[in-house]
């Protein structure tokens, strides 16, 4: 028996070595032979009828990202001459992700535009989406800004996140007091990025304010927010305000706060769809949901997918059919959709996402 | 009709291929040939990890969390500086610690699998999370993303060649070694297991380190592929492993699993989640075929199974 072990520990050690040293001397004369097929095959693929854009969202299923489908679809019946697959995994798995986008590129689109779950791990499948010929773009969040054509934001991170500071201290009526801070995941960029200007806008212009905990994720999900709400709500008595980022956060946070009767004692201003957030809007367990149109960022994801698939690339200012006036950071390929807005009790029914 | 419970996934897997080759535009490309032969290997090799574990009549929930510690490890001697070798060893090392963990809780102490597994998974990633602060490491060497993405020979991807190595290693130490009899032994009854004279702790304590080094292999796949690691990675594989291995032929309370029956049935998961998402179908169908199908060859199994058991107790009467 021990024989065979070492039989087989040799064996693996032989192999190891061969491949390591046949992989790095094949690597490069396969990557052009695969440009060269992905050449070819890309002229043909034009050769058909359309554009085939692909918009990948984080994951399939939830709300935001069910809006944002459908404003992609839409515009792929208003514009002519655009195929639109909308598709992603169905858990918020990078590595699910990645797998899509390499289905993707087997599928010969057009352009890919992504939202990464996690923007590094998507970067050697978008590299190799680009040797194929692909248009490469990010929209909702950032990918790696090397890689993509085109970026395209919903609103401006900095602004985004101290409006939302802003609300909540409107919505407690007071400038003092201890606050928590709910986030969908610890490493979503855009998520992050939100909350340290929130962060900032609290130092600089609320000093009363205290943040109780570091931000607490919620993995996405609804019933997370609601359990963590529930447990800070018992170990913080005094809380005042509670700020949920990510659009399932703001719903569970209210959940809590309502099931508590503490509608009055605590604010929650976070980001959310208005539709999901309207009975917690009705009853003030939430005080104002702060967000978007995913419906137009789907849209405008796909209206400029076609733009930079026939060579144009958008301007500032531009006005964009069915979106409205959009904003070109100095890069040139970073595309800002607008204002937030807010959906408070009174605006609130008059949304249908 | 002696087609082993295999033979017939295997054919099934041959069908589903053909199928997907008629009615899926581009399946057959090459390109989409090799990118589901880069796609397969992380998700094989945590299949067969826990396949192993199944055997025995345990489950390993921590699976992906040690394959997302272990590909930690490996991210921060990369980032620190040290080579390709280094950072594989430590790889190894932080799963192989995590396995010893779990294997030491179970075989000495004599938890339930399912328990300690749970716990440590929780356990694990909290150690990611700690480690990680649930950023994601990356920016590695070239020469580091070659084993995800490099090609062996030219041909084949690197990662497969892998894949199908330790897809034969485990095949060899289950089948023809004494501690591959005592996995399956063990997994059929423990009791009489240890009243032959097996150190029973000894076989769990290898079957989880086992488990362990083949869950290092995937994490050094999948981060030298996605250039990255951070705390759910590979996650949405943990339960997928599971319904592969039980797909493949396992036995779910422990005592039968066959290593081509698991890689036929990872075989399946691959060309039909890649077929339909060629076809353009919405991803959540794509979870409901792959359900169905798990149900459909679970139910089949378990008639098969029934009408083996009375086809041989009428033998049996008819003896008597």
């Amino acid at each position: 028996m021990k024989k065979l072990y070492l039989l087989l520990i040799a064996a693996l050690l032989l192999v190891g070595i061969l491949a390591g040293c046949v992989a790095e001397n094949s690597g490069s004369s396969d990557s052009e032979g695969e440009a060269e097929a992905g050449g070819a095959e890309g002229e043909s693929a034009g050769g058909e009828e359309g554009l085939d854009i692909a918009v990948v969202p984080k994951l399939v299923g939830i709300p935001y990202f069910n809006a944002s489908e459908s404003g992609a679809n839409e515009a792929g019946e208003d514009l002519e001459g655009v195929n639109v697959n909308y598709t992603g995994p169905t858990q918020a798995d990078a590595s699910a992700q990645v797998k899509v986008i390499e289905d993707l590129i087997s599928k010969n689109v057009d352009v890919i535009a992504v939202a990464p779950n996690d923007p590094a791990s998507v970067e050697p499948v978008l590299k190799k989406a680009k040797e194929s010929g692909i248009h490469v773009m990010d929209w909702d969040t950032p990918a790696d800004k090397e890689l993509v054509d085109l970026s395209v934001k919903q609103v401006d991170d900095e602004e985004f996140g101290r409006h939302m500071a802003q609300k909540l201290v409107e919505a407690m009526g007071t400038e003092e007091g201890e606050i928590a801070i709910l986030t969908g995941g610890l490493s979503a960029a855009n998520l992050n990025l939100w909350i340290e200007a929130a962060q900032k806008e609290f130092d600089e212009n609320y000093p009363g304010i205290e943040i109780v905990s570091e931000k607490i994720p919620t993995d996405e999900k609804q019933q997370v927010a609601y359990q963590k709400t529930l447990d800070l709500l018992k170990s913080y008595p005094d809380l005042k305000g509670v700020l949920a980022v990510s659009t399932p956060a703001p719903l569970g946070a209210a959940q809590a706060v309502q099931e508590e009767g503490l509608q009055d004692e605590v604010s929650v201003v976070g980001s959310a769809l208005p539709t999901d957030s309207a009975p917690f809007l009705e009853d003030g367990s939430l005080d104002t949901a702060v967000l978007w149109d995913p419906g137009k960022l789907g849209y405008l994801t796909v209206a400029l997918g076609q733009m930079l698939a026939e060579g144009e690339m958008p301007e500032d200012g531009q006005e964009i059919e069915g979106v409205g006036e959009i904003t070109v950071k100095e890069d040139g390929k970073t595309v800002i959709m607008g204002p937030p807005a807010d959906f408070t009790k009174e605006n609130a029914a008059d949304f249908d996402f | 009709m002696k087609l082993s419970k295999e033979s017939i996934l295997g054919l099934i897997a041959l069908g589903t291929f053909l199928l997907l080759a008629l009615i899926a535009p581009g399946f057959l490309s090459s390109n989409n040939i090799t990118s589901m032969m880069f796609q397969l290997p992380e998700f094989g090799l945590i299949a067969l990890a826990m396949m192993v574990v199944i055997v025995t009549g345990g489950i390993d929930l921590s699976i992906t969390y040690i394959a997302a510690l272990s590909g930690v490890g490996a991210a921060l001697m990369l980032t620190n500086g040290y080579g390709m070798l280094p950072a594989i060893i430590v790889a190894i090392l932080f799963a192989l610690a995590c396995g010893a963990f779990n294997g030491f809780v179970i075989s000495k102490i004599g938890v339930s699998p399912i328990l300690v597994t749970l716990g440590t998974m929780v356990l694990f990633e909290g150690i990611i999370l700690a480690i990680t602060k649930g950023n994601s490491i990356s920016g590695f060497s070239d020469g580091y993303s070659l084993i995800g993405n490099g090609y062996y020979l030219g041909l084949v991807p690197l990662s497969i060649v892998i894949f199908v190595l330790f897809a034969i290693i485990t095949a060899i130490l289950l089948s023809k070694t004494s501690w591959g009899r005592s996995v399956y032994m063990y997994g059929s009854n423990e009791t009489a297991t240890l009243f032959s004279g097996v150190k029973n702790s000894r076989v769990l304590m290898k079957v989880y380190l086992y488990a362990s080094l083949l869950a290092a292999i995937s994490a050094i796949i999948m981060t030298s592929r996605y250039n990255s690691v951070k705390v759910d990675l590979g996650s949405s594989y943990l339960l997928q492993s599971v319904a592969a291995a039980v797909l493949g032929g396992t036995n779910i309370h422990g005592g039968y699993g066959k290593v081509i029956g698991t890689v036929y049935a990872v075989m399946i998961f691959q060309f039909i989640r890649n077929g339909l998402n060629l076809l353009g179908f919405h991803s959540s169908l794509v979870d409901v075929v792959i359900g169905a199908i798990l149900i459909l060859v679970l139910a089949m199994n378990f008639f098969s199974d029934k009408f083996k058991k009375a086809a041989e107790t009428r033998k049996a009467e008819k003896a008597a």
